[in-house]
């Protein structure tokens, strides 16, 4: 019994972390927000190939 | 142990990122500017709090008396990220000029063990309610000024002339030691 309540326990918090993760997803960015990207000057790795990219685009 | 007390050591003297170790990767990663540095530490703040008094509910209220107490890592994980995605749901309707600040680094708090530590600590130590809810907010605002002044002495850094051999990560894990250094002089205050 107490291991199908375990069970339970889980599979009602893996259920909540998908609808929430859904949810986030379907929810709408705020005016201003679409295109928010992290700030490569902000990042300490510097071998990253996203800054590489940037800087070459740049 | 009273509340400031704890507060204090959980702030200034038990600092999770110069005694644990913990929470390094946005310590080092997050740190070369100020304005994303307190943008993260607000969030961790926010998430540490929440997701402690949620998993301190959820352990006391629903493991303990099922005698389920051996589940508490892997439910805490899925409350911690789950609390993750539910705070930047409320975020984006509610204040977008706060997610506009936090936006981005809401994600990465997930991966942050510091989150996890705190939860599991606060049960460790048998702490109630209130005591959770206040070692928390002592623990995030412990994070939140490490990073501000770490952010703070690498903005001054980069007009410097440091060693080839010594720029980005190396220096900043010297500077980190010598903080680690100073603030363990503060371990016979409380």
């Amino acid at each position: 019994m107490q291991s199908i309540i375990g069970v339970l326990i889980l599979l009602a918090l893996f259920i909540a972390n998908v609808y929430l993760y859904r949810a986030n997803k379907n929810t709408p960015l705020p005016e201003g927000c679409e295109n928010l990207k992290p700030d490569c000057a902000a990042c300490g790795i510097a071998h990253c190939a996203i800054r590489d990219q940037k800087g070459s685009e740049g | 142990m009273n509340l400031f007390t704890m507060f204090i050591s959980a702030m200034l003297i038990n600092n999770i990122i110069l005694t644990k170790f913990l929470g390094l990767c946005p310590f080092m990663g997050v740190s070369t500017k100020v304005g994303p540095a307190l943008g993260m530490g607000a969030a961790v703040l926010f998430v540490i709090t929440g997701a402690s008094i949620f998993s301190w509910l959820l352990y006391t209220y629903v493991l303990v008396p099922m005698g389920l107490e051996y589940m508490e890592l892997i439910c805490f994980i899925l409350l911690i990220a789950a609390f993750v995605q539910f705070t930047e749901m409320f975020i984006k309707k509610k204040s977008p000029k706060l997610y506009q600040q936090l936006g981005i680094y809401l994600p990465l708090i997930t991966t942050n063990c510091a989150v996890l530590y705190v939860a599991q600590d606060n049960i460790t130590q048998g702490y109630n309610l209130i005591e959770t809810i206040v070692n928390s907010i002592g623990v995030s605002a412990g994070f939140m000024l490490m990073l501000f002044i770490f952010s703070t002495i690498r903005e001054r850094l980069r007009g410097n002339d440091v060693p080839k051999a010594f720029q980005g990560n190396p220096i900043a894990f010297i500077i980190a030691a010598i903080m680690a250094v100073a603030f363990s002089s503060l371990a016979g205050l409380v």
